[in-house]
């Protein structure tokens, strides 16, 4: 049974804080993760329940100089439709596409989906490949204070993240892409809807000339959290994109990842996904 | 109406129309009342403890935490209710376990309070403490020397067997070994045909738990007036024969049990048992004296509700160069979980399969079921026919490639025709199974298809394009599993000629109030709308043998046009008397007596109503009939004519594989079945469809994963039902074969269209490799693993002897 004694629904981010401030509280966006968390028992709530679905100033897609900055509880929903996601962050959009379904959609949050910090979270991967940031809020000594941090150094592990207990994330930022950027998301389910990614792959970097410069390559599912991938970015960067070096992206990325077993797929069939699918979004990316 | 504005009334027909169900707007509307919608005054809410151990002793139970809660009103345990009974087909399942638990989904008490939160909590109060035992997680390992016994023998103090009446039920008597049932079947000389045979193919093949998967769970309301009779709101689908063994149960007259039935939310065999929950519930209102209700958590439906029958099935098959069988040879292991329910009994249908959907001269089949401490199967829409139809049809291909026939050609020289009786005794009245295998090839494009996927096979590119057939046989006629296979019916029309049509048969989803309603309307003239369905109260409704084997069109159907029958003989003798002519010259046709010959009215339908119950000397229409097929129980053998009619289908799938990822993408069904004749074509089309949909379930994504006695994803997130996008392309086609026996000619079909899919699937797979899958289902993961050589091919040696 719930152990929830307050209920708290603040209109202004400087109240959010201040409860927040309090200690011992449950933030509630869109529910989607966090109800069925707490009905199987893997999350408990805290005394406080701040619903934040009121708060001023927290939702909406805008330019921000040369960022594009998401609200964080903007929708899965907005951000499909949003005409600024679809011109600087087109991939963002196609991943909310393989996003659950139209109900988790309207509800769910990109707040929400980053706060969650599942290794399979489908909004991850692709910010991760586009050097977003994120934006946390506080109010340790009576006034605002705001602090930034890569979103790729976010995640500490399965549902936990670098955000203090006294923070709020109040946005995310994403620069706008350069001249000659490209990028690409794969997700893979079973099935075409409403499934848990079994692996997700984020790919995006500069491309002149067939070669590609300034590689981003990200993971989803296959290690506690969405993780960077380095080795695969180095075997790409700066190199001309032709079969040899694909076939080479490919390889480094099945070897540098190491996921594990469990019902949805053995660590074995992710790894030769990994594989395959990083090479097929390579070819694409050279054929564009 | 004026009978002058109507001078003639042209014969029209009902049969073959698109006819909306009856419950379609109150189900489409969210208006519909199931049973968890139910509140009846006073009832109580009430939750199962279920076992934490896959197989355990039980060394204590303490419930006196759970008693003290407020608002619990009654806790159960096995020491609370000394005279429960066994249920089940091998009554070997007590429904609340004292002494040992063999699955986790075993019962050991039972809560009923105010509401289900406050059950909930009791359920957490009590404690119970367990002594592990080792654990039997396969059928394999069930059948292994030495093997742990499910249901050991009970010793007496000195240590021998303890001396029992003859007669005891295995849940008190135990097995001495693990083995719950056995089937052995033969026709001809295996031996000599093989002797015979140019070629010879032998495999295993692997078939998976599946579930029902309701969009309504299981649920139930018991309870007792002050005269002791029980009253039931329960899903059943064979409320009849459940009337009869809670009653033996409680040891009361079958008349002290009514049970009635709220509308259906899925049924696909799952309600054709009784469950410990139906049980416990009647435990706990008898101990309360108050009504009490339970339903389950979707949950405790994956968990606790049956599955469908897994299969270990060894296949051996031959035939000679010029594509003649010769013969079959089957052994299967069945995996009984801890308790026998309907799945166990799966072998009646799949060594139908095995000896006569195609001629063969020889066939031998041999099934062990043995009990496991996995979750245990039940009854599921194609009852065992999935499995055998998936081993079947992969070694028809595989015996055409072998041969260098064409596989269509193949299925044809071999397929059955009208007029023959096979090996097991079933005589095929109607069979438009030809029919069935060239119609669907011709609407698909098989052959083209077929040749053109070879050719391409190792074309560059990840996707690989596939079709495969597969055709299936089942029973069209009902199945006199039972010494009756009967319905009965009570029909009334009122003073306005309004028609209540009173049958034993159950509706649960599947359209039997429609159709039953067409068939009585095409009889008597009337609109469907003129016609209110009763078909949910024992102390109401005639006999019936329960919603199975795909009867209910052919049985209550029958059924219902004899009591219609009769209506219209009355109808027209009073209107001929009344209106002084011959009644074997009038018809009934759009509402009017008319003369048949000429369509002119010679009275309103519902005038005449009028008169005959407003009159001193009223003569009311009331009929009653009850149809019993002409179709016999098998024999010891298990042979015999089971079914009064067979169905025929034969079902092509397409598939695109995706070589890099496994996936297997169905693009088109195309479907003929041999239906008799086409009632409802709207209702035909929907059964259709969805049972292709539950089929590709069963070919693609559905898996109950139970490792270990444990069922790792009991939840829609984990068990993954076919989604909206996945589903293909269909191009559906009836033939209509005309059944004699059938109701205006049709043959059931509720279950035919599941049947096919996977192993059209298999076939389809291996047009688009060359890799053949012996293992449901096709999974991405197991596919590629597949297709890399990484597959574990199943191995049957190790139980063949068993």
């Amino acid at each position: 049974m719930t152990a929830i004694e307050r209920y708290a629904a603040p209109q202004s981010l400087d109240e959010a804080l201040g409860i927040l401030q309090q200690g011992e509280v449950t933030i509630l966006a869109g529910g989607t993760d966090l109800m069925p968390q707490t009905k199987a028992g893997r999350v408990a709530f805290k005394p406080t329940l701040m619903n934040i679905g009121r708060v001023a100033g927290l939702k909406g897609v805008t330019l921000d100089g040369q960022h594009l900055r998401i609200g964080a509880l903007t929708t899965i929903s907005e951000l499909l439709r949003d005409p600024l996601v679809a011109q600087h962050a087109p991939v963002l959009a196609e991943a909310c596409d393989h996003f659950a379904s139209d109900q988790i959609r309207n509800a769910g949050t990109l707040g929400g989906n980053i706060n969650n910090a599942s290794p399979a979270g489908d909004t991850l991967v692709p910010l991760i490949v586009l050097d977003t940031e994120v934006e946390l809020a506080s109010k340790p000594n009576g006034s605002v204070a705001t602090r930034r941090m890569p979103l790729a150094e976010f995640f500490t592990g399965p549902g936990r993240t670098k955000r203090n207990a006294n923070e709020l994330l109040t946005a995310v930022r994403i620069p706008l892409p350069k001249p000659g950027h490209v990028a690409r998301f794969y997700k893979f389910g079973t099935r075409p809807a409403l499934d848990i990614s079994t692996i997700s792959i984020g790919i995006a970097g500069v491309m002149r000339d067939g070669t590609l410069t300034n590689t981003r390559v990200a993971f989803g599912a296959v290690a506690p959290t969405p993780v960077r991938a380095p080795r695969t970015e180095a075997a790409l960067e700066g190199r001309r994109l032709d079969a040899g070096a694909i076939e080479a992206a490919a390889d480094a990325a099945r070897d540098e990842v190491n996921p594990i077993d469990d019902i949805r797929a053995s660590a074995w069939y992710r790894k030769e996904l990994i594989h395959n699918m990083t090479k097929r979004m390579l070819d694409h990316v050279a054929q564009a | 109406m004026n009978v002058a504005e109507k001078p003639v009334i042209a014969p029209e027909s009902l049969i073959g129309q698109r006819i909306q169900k009856k419950d379609a707007p109150e189900k489409a509307a969210g208006k519909t009342r199931y049973i968890q919608d139910m509140i009846v005054p006073g009832v109580l809410h009430a939750k199962i403890l279920r076992s934490s151990r896959v197989h355990a002793k039980i060394k204590s139970i303490d419930t006196s935490a759970a008693k003290a809660l407020p608002g619990v009103h009654v806790v159960l345990t096995a020491a609370d209710v000394p005279d429960q009974q066994p249920i089940g087909v091998a009554r070997d399942h007590l429904p609340l376990k004292g002494e040992r638990v063999r699955s986790l989904r075993d019962e050991i008490a039972a809560v009923a309070a105010d509401s289900e939160e406050i059950a909930e909590a009791a359920l957490r109060l009590i404690r119970v403490e367990y002594e592990d035992l080792p654990i039997v997680a396969t059928p394999e390992d069930a059948i292994k020397p030495g093997a742990p016994l499910i249901h050991p023998v009970p010793l007496a103090a000195d240590g021998q067997p303890k001396a029992l009446p003859p007669k005891t039920p295995i849940a008190f008597a135990g097995k001495p070994d693990n083995i719950a049932m056995r089937f052995d079947y033969t026709h001809g000389d295996v031996a000599q045909a093989e002797a015979e045979s140019d070629v010879v193919v032998e495999d295993t093949f692997q078939l998976h738990y599946v579930t029902h998967c309701c969009m309504g769970v299981s649920g139930v309301i018991a309870e007792f007036d002050a005269s002791g009779n029980l009253l039931m709101y329960s899903n059943t689908q064979v409320p009849f024969l459940h009337k009869r063994e809670f009653a033996e149960y409680l040891n009361i007259d079958p008349s002290r049990v009514r049970i009635i039935q709220p509308p259906i939310g899925g049924g696909f065999g799952s309600k054709l048992d009784i469950y410990p929950f139906e049980v416990i519930c009647i435990f706990l209102a008898r101990a309360a004296k108050r009504p009490v209700k339970m339903v389950f958590t979707r949950e405790e439906e994956f968990l606790a509700s049956p599955t469908r029958q897994p299969v270990l099935l060894t296949l051996r098959s031959g035939c000679k160069k010029d594509g003649t069988l010769t013969f079959r040879q089957v052994h299967t292991l069945h995996d009984n979980g801890a308790y026998t329910s309907w799945g166990a009994t799966t072998p009646f249908v799949m060594m139908q399969t095995f000896s006569s959907l195609y001629r063969v001269p020889a066939c031998d089949y041999h099934t062990t079921v043995v009990y496991t401490n996995n979750p245990y199967a039940g009854s599921f829409r194609g009852y065992g026919n999935l499995q055998a139809t998936f081993a079947i049809e992969q070694h028809m291909d595989m015996l055409a490639e072998k041969i260098g026939m064409d596989p269509l050609n193949f299925r044809i020289k071999n397929a059955q025709d009208a007029g023959e009786v096979t090996g097991q005794g079933m005589s095929f009245k109607s069979c438009g199974f030809k029919e069935c295998l060239t119609t669907a090839a011709e609407r698909s494009d098989y052959r083209k298809k077929h040749a053109d996927n070879l050719a391409n096979r190792d074309a560059p590119g990840p996707v690989k394009r596939g079709i495969g057939m597969a055709s299936m046989l089942h029973v069209g006629g009902g199945a006199k599993i039972y010494p009756s296979d009967g319905c009965g019916t009570i029909l009334k029309l009122d003073d306005f000629a309004n028609v209540t049509l009173i049958t034993g048969a159950s509706e649960i989803g599947q359209g039997s109030e429609t159709v039953l309603s067409q068939l009585v309307c095409e009889e008597l003239g009337l609109p469907i709308s003129a016609v209110t369905v009763v078909n949910n109260d024992t102390a109401i409704t005639p006999w019936d043998v329960g919603v199975h084997a795909s009867r209910t069109t052919f049985i209550a159907g029958n059924s219902a046009i004899g009591a219609a029958r009769k209506a219209k003989a009355k109808i027209l003798a009073a209107a001929a008397k009344k209106h002084g002519c011959d009644e074997a010259m009038l018809d009934l046709r759009g509402g009017f007596v008319v003369v048949a010959e000429t369509g002119e009215p010679v009275v309103e339908l519902a005038r005449l109503m009028r008169n005959l119950h407003f009159s001193d000397k009223a003569e009311l229409v009331m009929t009653t009939f009850y149809y019993e097929p002409p179709s016999v129980h098998q024999d010891k053998g298990f042979k015999g004519d089971v079914s009064a009619a067979y169905a025929w289908a034969t079902q092509v799938v397409e598939v695109e594989v995706d070589t890099d990822t496994g996936i297997v993408k169905m693009t088109k069904v195309t479907g003929t079945h041999d239906v008799g004749r086409v009632l409802n074509r709207l209702g035909l089309e929907g059964q259709i469809e969805g049972g292709v949909v539950m089929g590709q379930g069963y070919a693609l994504t559905e898996n109950l994963i139970v490792e270990n006695g444990v069922t790792r994803n009991p939840n829609f997130r984990d068990y993954k039902l076919v989604t909206a996008p996945e589903i293909p392309e269909m191009d559906i086609t009836f033939v209509e074969s005309m059944d004699g026996e059938g109701p205006q000619g049709a043959k059931g079909v509720g279950e035919a269209p599941s049947i096919c899919i996977a192993a059209a699937a298999a076939n389809a797979i291996y047009n688009a490799t060359g890799v053949r899958i012996f293992g449901l289902p096709f999974t991405p993961e197991a596919v590629y693993r597949a297709l890399r050589g990484k597959a574990e091919k199943p191995n049957w040696q190790a139980w063949k002897s068993a």
